[in-house]
């Protein structure tokens, strides 16, 4: 696939580097595992609860595990994992390089074999990364020893968001059944899904058409990826070979959240559907956790639910979907 | 990737070409949910001009798909218009798309059986069957107490007694024994392993609740 214009740091894929003799940092240490990235678009639709949650599983599982919040505006995973944030060593130390290593940055939580790098808590600001702070980070993510590292990404859709959810093994998106969160979570889908056309596709008119399409209400009537694909066709066929490839590789999973009936349980196959008809992109629907008042109980205990409720129906949801992504 | 206006009816309802009956009516019951007017799936992505015209797709796919005479000459148009083997898919992907890999997924790359899964997946993990896990099964397959009512006979009331492990209140085993079997069945749960493990907790704590 042609990749002009992706920056470097988007091909580091485990054990691949875009550029020969960056392999140092994935050198160290026994092999990088995977990554998973949660996002979603809207803010207080459980992410950070997920991410305790499903980490707190794959540790149970035996697998080492790192937590990273890289909600740079408002960090709150610690405060789902029992952990004080405070004036702990964090995500902005090592960004400002008051921490030479990613690796000593995670501090441990209560919970045996798994790890959390705390958002950049107190950081008036922090939220604004540059390019080369971001590469640089990905870049230390990858070589943590673990065998799962999970981002729990910011609500919204900036550049640093998106990137941390391309770049991942495992980019899950959630939602909940509301009208609101499921707008944003396509609103999310849809900026990622360009983001990594524009970085697939080269600096030629197809990429100046990706302009066009971004703004849903353009004069050329392009309102869907599948609109763009046909002008694209048009334009360059060398640059829609790209555009399917892209199509194919960006695989997101959906997570439904705070489900509360069997019809909501369906939801997340309409929402699979509406992808597929409308960016052209296969979407896996991995699983949906229902609304449950110890949900809130773990949340007010700062506790996993998997940990203080393990026998409620949400810990049974979210184990199988942890499992079901853990064995691929 | 095509716009669904070119999509054929197999892609329309995003299943195989290979697929049952009954996995044609499932997909068409979640199509037309996905795709009706009131919809929140759908309502911030498609005009209500392009749902509309979904849905007319939709029902057009499902009166051929499901009609096994219409469907035969329909797979035979498509095959004709497209000769190498399976209706269209492998065929389009290969040769309009140009790319050297197998095909992006024109239909689903997940099978219906997992999505079935999906909605069952709240089956007990260690095969103990009580009154929460049935009412859990239950309540993901969409089915209402006052339907396995009507359909088993059985007084509602019971029926709740055994969700909610009120063992005190049930009748004689053997009419809970009955009971059990009939609502595993609407379930369409193995009766046998339901009514043994629901039986060997109503001994158990039946007995310890005795005065």
């Amino acid at each position: 696939m042609r990749l002009t214009g992706t920056p470097s740091w988007l091909n580091i894929r485990r054990g691949r580097s875009s550029e020969a003799g960056d392999d140092r940092t994935l050198q160290r240490g026994p092999a990088p595992g995977q990554i998973w990235a949660i996002g979603g678009g809207k803010g207080g639709i459980g992410k950070s609860f997920l991410v305790a949650n499903l980490g707190a599983v794959a540790a149970s599982l035996g697998r080492r595990v790192i937590l990273i919040d890289v909600d740079l505006g408002a960090a709150n995973l610690h405060t789902c994992l029992g952990v004080r944030g405070g004036t702990r060593v964090n995500l902005s130390d090592y960004l400002e390089d008051r921490v030479p290593d990613l690796e000593k940055a995670a501090i441990q939580t209560p919970i045996p074999g798994l790890r959390l790098i705390l958002g950049a808590l107190g950081h008036i600001g922090a939220r604004e990364t540059t390019r080369a702070q971001r590469s640089e980070l990905l870049r230390a993510v990858r070589a943590l020893p673990a065998d799962l590292v999970i981002l729990d990404l910011a609500a919204g859709t900036e550049r640093a968001t998106l990137d941390f959810f391309l770049v991942s093994d495992c980019s899950l998106v959630v939602t909940t059944p509301e009208p609101t969160a499921i707008e944003n979570a396509y609103g999310f889908l849809r900026a990622s899904y360009y983001r990594r056309l524009g970085q697939a596709l080269g600096n030629s008119g197809a990429r100046d058409l990706l302009r066009v399409a971004m703004d849903q209400r353009n004069e050329r009537g392009i309102r869907t990826p599948s609109d763009l694909l046909d002008e694209v066709e048009r334009l360059d066929p060398r640059e829609a070979q790209g555009f399917r490839r892209v199509l194919q590789e960006f695989r997101p999973r959906l997570i439904l959240n705070q489900v509360r009936s069997p019809e909501e349980v369906k939801m997340g196959f309409s929402i699979r559907s509406v992808c597929r008809k409308y960016f052209g992109i296969d979407v896996e629907y991995v699983g949906y956790v229902n609304f449950d008042n110890a949900v809130w109980r773990s949340v007010k205990e700062r506790r996993p639910l998997v940990l203080g409720y393990p026998q409620s129906d949400g810990a049974l949801y979210i184990r199988r979907i942890a499992k079901k992504i853990l064995e691929g | 990737m095509r716009s669904f206006r070119s999509q054929n009816f197999y892609e329309i309802l995003e299943l195989s070409p290979e697929a049952t009956l009954p996995e044609i009516e499932r997909a068409y019951r979640i199509a037309r949910a996905t795709y009706q007017p009131s919809s929140v799936a759908t309502y911030s992505v498609f005009s209500d001009d392009e749902n509309g015209e979904i849905l007319e797709r939709i029902e057009e796919a499902y009166s051929v798909l499901a009609d096994s005479v219409f469907r035969r000459e329909y797979d035979a148009r498509i095959r004709r218009e497209e000769p190498a083997g399976r209706p269209r898919v492998a065929a389009e992907a290969g040769s309009a798309f140009g790319a050297p890999e197998p095909a992006p997924a024109a239909y689903p790359t997940r099978s219906p059986q997992a999505d079935i899964e999906l909605e069952q997946s709240v089956d007990p993990e260690d095969g103990v069957y009580d009154g929460p896990v049935l009412r859990r099964i239950r309540l993901s397959r969409g089915v209402e107490l006052e339907d396995i009512s009507v359909t088993t006979k059985i007084n509602e009331t019971y029926l709740r007694f055994i969700e909610e492990n009120r063992y005190q209140d049930l009748p004689a085993p053997v009419y809970v024994r009955g009971f059990l079997r009939e609502y595993a069945k609407c379930l369409h749960l193995d009766p046998n392993r339901v009514t043994q493990s629901y039986m060997e907790r109503l001994s158990t704590r039946a007995g310890s609740q005795l005065p």
